[in-house]
């Protein structure tokens, strides 16, 4: 079970190399997402703290958020140790000129 | 620990300002340090009922978007505007009035992640005990943002069929956000509606508690955000449900 949850996460996070929106995370399967909510209202926290919402490895976790450091979602801080990695989290994206309506936005609205 | 609570709905027009402005006022009249911000960079307005007029903005929300200053230089001190027996302190971050200043936003766009930066540094410089921030209308990239770093959300209604069909949609994207707390009002409400019926009708339509059930007033359209209506009428129904709606937010 945790492995085809596992692979779900792996295959949503390497889908797109764009940076994770909010409109992105919500689309997310569980249970990355409840990890991400977490960790994103937290703000600054460690890899421990992320695995400890998700039923994976360490390295699986580690993997994970390696992925979303990729897709501009995490950082890694700077002092984070050999024993301990420290991250914060930084959701982002572009705002959408007047001339370029946000119909994706909609079509991602579409939870059914 | 600093909240952060976003105040949201579906559809324009069903008093998220004025319910900000309110909380605002409460919480600090409890002794608070509150910030709020004006994140309907659109159609900006709630500067009105703090009575901060445009001539005494030095800075606001969108100067900081485009770098030109920090978010707590953005901040005003809005406590002495109000008037009541305010103890604590309420920091107003506001919009752009101006019009050319809000076409260029919206034309050129912004990263949404400058207001994730900026929510947390303006409670961190400020030492907030609470940011309040009232959004755009609907669902955008801003206002899924301001849920997703949000301790508490309240979603505010009207007893209309369009109202609660598009509701429907926020309240299932919040809980997709797994928001601590999520609270329904229902606001201008027809004063010869029963009022637990609608109260009931709303918990059971979105499985959501309802933090208020407020009525219609003609002394709020009468006040017409000139003034924040819990300090100009302290003892009315609607300040009372609103003291409630706080007491549950706190």
């Amino acid at each position: 079970m945790s492995d085809i949850r596992y692979q779900t996460a792996i295959r949503e996070l390497e889908a797109s190399s764009e940076d994770l929106r909010p409109s992105d995370v919500i689309l997310l399967s569980e249970p990355l997402r409840s990890a991400l909510n977490f960790v994103i209202r937290l703000g600054r926290f460690s890899l421990t703290e992320f695995a400890e919402k998700m039923p994976f490895t360490r390295d699986e976790t580690k993997h994970i958020a390696d992925l979303l450091v990729a897709r501009n979602l995490f950082t890694a801080m700077d002092y984070s140790t050999a024993e301990e990695t420290y991250y914060e989290s930084r959701l982002t994206a572009m705002t959408r000129p007047l001339k370029r309506p946000p119909t994706d936005i909609w079509k991602k609205a579409d939870l059914d | 620990m600093s909240k952060i609570i976003s105040i949201h709905s579906f559809r324009g027009g069903t008093g998220k300002s004025n319910t900000t402005a309110n909380i605002s006022a409460l919480l600090a009249m409890d002794g608070a340090r509150v910030g709020v911000v004006d994140t309907d960079i659109a159609s900006p307005g709630i500067h009105v009922l703090f009575n901060l007029d445009e001539s005494e903005m030095v800075h606001s929300l969108n100067d900081y978007l485009w770098g030109k200053c920090g978010i707590e230089e953005a901040a005003h001190d809005v406590t002495g505007h109000v008037g009541g027996e305010i103890k604590g302190q309420i920091f107003l971050i506001p919009s752009s009035i101006k019009p050319g200043e809000i076409a260029r936003i919206l034309r050129e766009g912004y990263d949404v992640g400058l207001l994730n930066d900026g929510f947390r540094d303006v409670v961190e410089k400020l030492k907030l005990d609470y940011l309040l921030i009232d959004t755009h209308p609907g669902l955008n990239e801003e206002t899924l943002l301001s849920i997703a770093i949000s301790n508490a959300l309240v979603i505010i209604l009207r007893p209309d069929s369009q109202d609660y069909q598009g509701t429907a949609v926020t309240v299932d994207v919040a809980k997709k956000l797994d928001v601590p707390k999520m609270l329904m009002l229902v606001n201008k409400v027809p004063t010869q509606f029963d009022f637990d019926d609608v109260r009931a009708r709303v918990e059971q339509t979105y499985d959501a508690t309802v933090g208020a059930v407020l009525p219609h007033s003609d002394e709020m359209m009468t006040l017409a955000s000139s003034g924040i209506f819990s300090i100009r009428f302290p003892d009315h129904v609607v300040t009372q449900g609103l003291r409630n709606l706080v007491d549950q937010l706190k």
